[in-house]
């Protein structure tokens, strides 16, 4: 027998700021264990929980092995078939609504963030477009707002390298918990930390990391904003701004310090709205006073209110003020776009075809707007919308108007339980893919480690097949490069500035350890990308966008309900992703936090059955007290049995066009009432 | 050592167990329980100085190697679970399966590797060390901690650093 393993380079590809590079050790074929890949500079040989428990995701008994054909749909009569029987009747569905129609309009896909490997997350894009005219969905579920705030403010999103967090002296969280979501993360504020910086962390929420907080300032959900304005006008009014950074690199600070004047920033307003003490105002102002170098850091949670643009663009003011950009171990911390410096010749295969385009944040609703030809086909892969998708009414309508679904993942997904075509996805150690995070300045290959699990199939080499059936039933009718295999697209994103800048003459250098991105510190040159080359606290542009010029506080959404839903991410899974989870006695998704007070005033105790309902629906949830959540906000995980998603509708934020086409997701202005009862059976329970 | 002030939660360390040790459903070295709602543990064996499994144990499975670490011969144990019901520290866990108490091994061949035992490697905080006894422990180091059981009876070799007060400001309720 063998008994040495060979060893290949991995990468986590969940949609995650760690994006994680490992080690799998293979043995005949067979994946052995995996380990943190030491070369990883931001990583450094460390994996997460979830990252270490990867052979049982690889093999777990509840991941997809065949085709599978449901009929009727939503039956769970499932038939296993041949991936030629699959792909026959998809390519003739399309042909046949191709011929009905006159054009390719009555097809759509929707692609999330399950794979957020190039070759995965661009697949679909490549191959829809190489159909010629469709329905393509536009948009950004996680981050639109924010970026464009950025945008407005830095003429371009920029994140600081993470590692640099380790030189601040004062490092504030707004509304990030990388305790839970980013723990590679924590290396680097703790090695702050020893050597003398506070951590801050406000949030409405305390998270693990707000535990661990030097500071911790717990804030009514999306109040951030007039907390960030408050402390720029105390600190305009003291003097105690950056007076060179403002003078010669800021475009609008009388106008912001006129707006700041002529509005009620006082601390006893600050402390009706926000919920902080005076005291811990106070406390705030003077530490970024005294601190410097100090990151902010927003999490994405933080933007998912109708007013996060505005609130942003206030923390990104405070920072600028303050003089905290462009220097190590300063700057607002948000999102690296890393990828926007390959070529992409997935998401760009054809991309000047004049598509019908849909709002991805409000897909369902779209959809079924359209007429002329109706939407009859949808191709879903990386994503299960009928649990993260907000509108689900919506997309119950929508299920019914469609001829085919087709979903392709590792797992019996709720979107794939309404499906009439699953088809079984690779693991990203079956299939070679590059990874860029966006959040650190890491590059790194992913090897295929391991032969197919049974009939899985990278999406990538589904598209290929697919394209190969359809033009041998009509020729010519897709112009997807199906000869092209995975290894060739790798090769084709690295250009000569991508070898520049990272240092490598070609992927296969990859194959000796992952690659940083050599780029000076963001906005050192203090040259920035808006039209007048400063930092825009007056930002010409979002008024051009009828938006306010200056960050402005809008009040939060409120509600005739009386708990706002927060749904944040725990540190064992992310999002829906749960099917293959080990260790987790039972479905947390089912459980709904609330505070010791509020639950004293409705008389509820642990365990207890509770109904949340709204305008939207209901479902039932297993009361867990707790003081991490304040009174008046609900903590509940995503996913599950009843996902707290179907509560949810069209709830936008106040920014995103810009970059993204149409506004981002406000998922948090979720409000809801609560009663006692409801059906306590519906744990799901999970077993190693 | 386990560093209390620095411990996330986050669970790494049992699953890098895990991974490492390829432990069985239900099998779990190394467990993670949450104190207070700011305070973890993380916990597995403790290579006791008076291993209470040691002593109970009627096979003579268990030995104490020169090391300080315990260790369990799988073949010499009948599945009695005197030792699981034994330890206050629940370190001997019970494979229904094969009717045998496994636990820690410290990972000696890790060890013996130069390689830290998984747990340790996996820490993103370093909130688990290994410490030599004879060199100078930090200064705030302690016995126990809160939450942790006796360590009268078996003198536990974990050591803690225990958690630092820190600044809080809840919602302000009134308004």
């Amino acid at each position: 027998m063998n008994t040495t393993y060979e060893v290949f380079r991995n990468v986590c590809p969940r949609n995650c700021y760690n994006s994680c590079a490992m080690l799998s050790y293979v043995r005949d074929g067979k994946l052995y264990k995996v380990a943190g890949d030491p070369q990883h500079g931001f990583t450094r040989g460390k994996l997460c929980s979830k990252g270490y428990a990867y052979l049982k995701y690889v093999y777990s008994p509840n991941r997809l092995r065949f085709p599978l054909r449901q009929y009727p749909r939503g039956s769970g009569k499932w038939e296993k078939i041949s991936w030629n029987e699959a792909l026959e009747q998809i390519a003739e569905k399309i042909l046949e609504l191709n011929k009905r129609y006159g054009s390719n309009l009555s097809l759509t896909y929707n692609n999330g963030s399950g794979n957020i490997g190039l070759l995965h997350q661009y697949a679909s894009a490549a191959f829809f477009n190489s159909l010629g005219q469709h329905t393509k969905p536009v948009g950004n579920f996680c981050l639109a707002a924010g970026q464009d705030a950025f945008t407005y403010d830095f003429g371009q999103t920029l994140n600081p390298d993470p590692e640099q967090m380790g030189y601040a002296k004062l490092i504030l969280l707004w509304g990030a918990n990388p305790a839970c979501t980013a723990i590679q993360q924590m290396k680097y504020i703790n090695a702050a930390r020893k050597a003398g910086a506070k951590l801050v962390v406000i949030d409405p929420l305390f998270t693990s990391t707000a535990a661990k907080a030097d500071l911790y300032i717990q804030i009514r959900p999306g109040t951030d904003g007039l907390l960030a304005l408050g402390l720029a006008k105390k600190l305009i009014e003291n003097e105690d701004y950056d007076r060179e950074f403002v003078e010669n690199h800021i475009y609008g600070f009388e106008a912001f310090s006129r707006y700041l004047n002529n509005s009620d920033f006082s601390p006893s307003r600050l402390s009706t709205v926000t919920g902080i003490t005076e005291e811990a105002f106070y406390e705030l102002s003077q530490l970024l006073k005294e601190y410097k170098p100090c990151s902010s850091w927003i999490g994405y949670g933080f933007q998912r209110h109708s007013n996060s643009g505005q609130s942003i663009r206030a923390i990104n003011a405070l920072m600028a003020l303050t003089g905290n950009i462009g220097k190590s171990g300063a700057g607002a911390y948000y999102l690296h776009l890393g990828q926007e410096a390959f070529p992409l010749k997935l998401a760009n295969h054809n991309s000047s075809v004049q598509n019908r385009l849909v709002n991805i944040n409000d897909f369902a609703s779209s959809i079924l707007s359209l007429q002329d030809p109706p939407v009859k086909f949808i191709w879903i892969s990386g994503r299960n919308p009928l649990s993260q998708d907000q509108g689900l009414t919506a997309w119950r309508e929508l299920l019914n108007q469609l001829e085919l679904i087709v979903t392709v993942d590792l797992f019996m997904t709720k979107t794939a339980e309404h499906s009439d075509l699953v088809l079984p996805a690779a693991s990203h150690f079956e299939e070679y893919d590059l990874n860029i995070s966006y959040w650190h300045y890491w590059l790194a290959l992913n090897e295929k480690a391991l032969p197919a699990y049974y009939e899985a199939k990278s999406d990538l080499e589904i598209f290929r097949l697919l394209t190969r059936k359809l033009n041998k039933l009509s020729a010519g009718f897709s112009d997807f490069p199906a000869e092209l295999s995975a290894e060739d697209w790798l090769a084709s994103e690295i250009t000569t500035q991508i070898k520049v800048s990272y240092g490598i003459n070609s992927w296969q250098d990859l194959k000796n350890g992952p690659k940083k991105l050599q780029m000076e510190i963001p906005w050192s040159s203090c040259k920035f990308r808006t039209a007048s080359g400063k930092f825009e606290i007056y930002s010409k542009l979002a008024r051009k966008n009828n938006l306010p010029a200056l960050p402005k506080y809008h009040p939060p959404q409120s509600s005739k309900h009386p708990f706002q839903v927060l749904s944040p991410q725990k540190n064992e899974f992310i999002h829906s992703q749960t099917k293959w989870l080990p260790r987790i006695i039972h479905d947390q998704a089912s459980l709904v936090l609330i505070n010791t007070n509020d639950a004293q005033t409705h008389n509820l105790r642990d365990d207890e059955s509770v109904i949340l309902y709204n305008d939207n629906g209901s479902l039932s949830k297993k009361v867990q007290i707790t003081d991490s959540v304040p009174p008046g906000v609900l903590v509940v995980f995503q996913g599950g049995q009843e996902p707290i998603n179907s509560l949810i509708n069209e709830s936008f934020c106040d920014m995103g066009k810009l970059k993204n086409h149409y506004n981002g997701n406000a998922f948090y202005d979720l409000f809801v009432s609560l009663k006692k009862g409801g059906d306590s059976a519906e744990a799901a329970w999970f077993f190693v | 050592m386990f560093n209390v002030d620095q411990c996330i939660g986050c669970q790494s360390c049992i699953s890098a167990c895990k991974n490492e040790n390829q432990t069985p459903t239900g099998v779990n070295w190394r467990r993670v329980s949450q104190i207070t709602e700011d305070v973890f543990l993380s916990l597995s064996c403790n290579h006791c100085d008076s291993p209470e499994c040691f002593r109970v144990c009627p096979e003579k499975a268990y030995t104490k190697q020169r090391d300080g670490i315990v260790i369990i011969n799988p073949n010499r144990c009948n599945g009695c679970m005197d030792c699981v019901a034994a330890c206050p520290f629940g370190a001997p866990q019970f494979d229904y399966e094969q009717h045998k108490a496994s636990k820690c091994t410290m990972c000696y061949t890790r060890l013996q590797n130069n390689l830290q035992p998984s747990c340790v490697e996996a820490c993103p905080t370093d909130a688990l060390k290994i410490v030599d006894f004879n060199q100078d422990l930090p200064v705030s180091v302690e016995l126990t901690v809160a939450g942790f059981p006796d360590i009268v009876l078996t003198r536990p070799s974990t050591r803690f650093i225990p958690p630092q007060p820190r600044r809080r400001y809840r919602l302000n309720c009134l308004n």
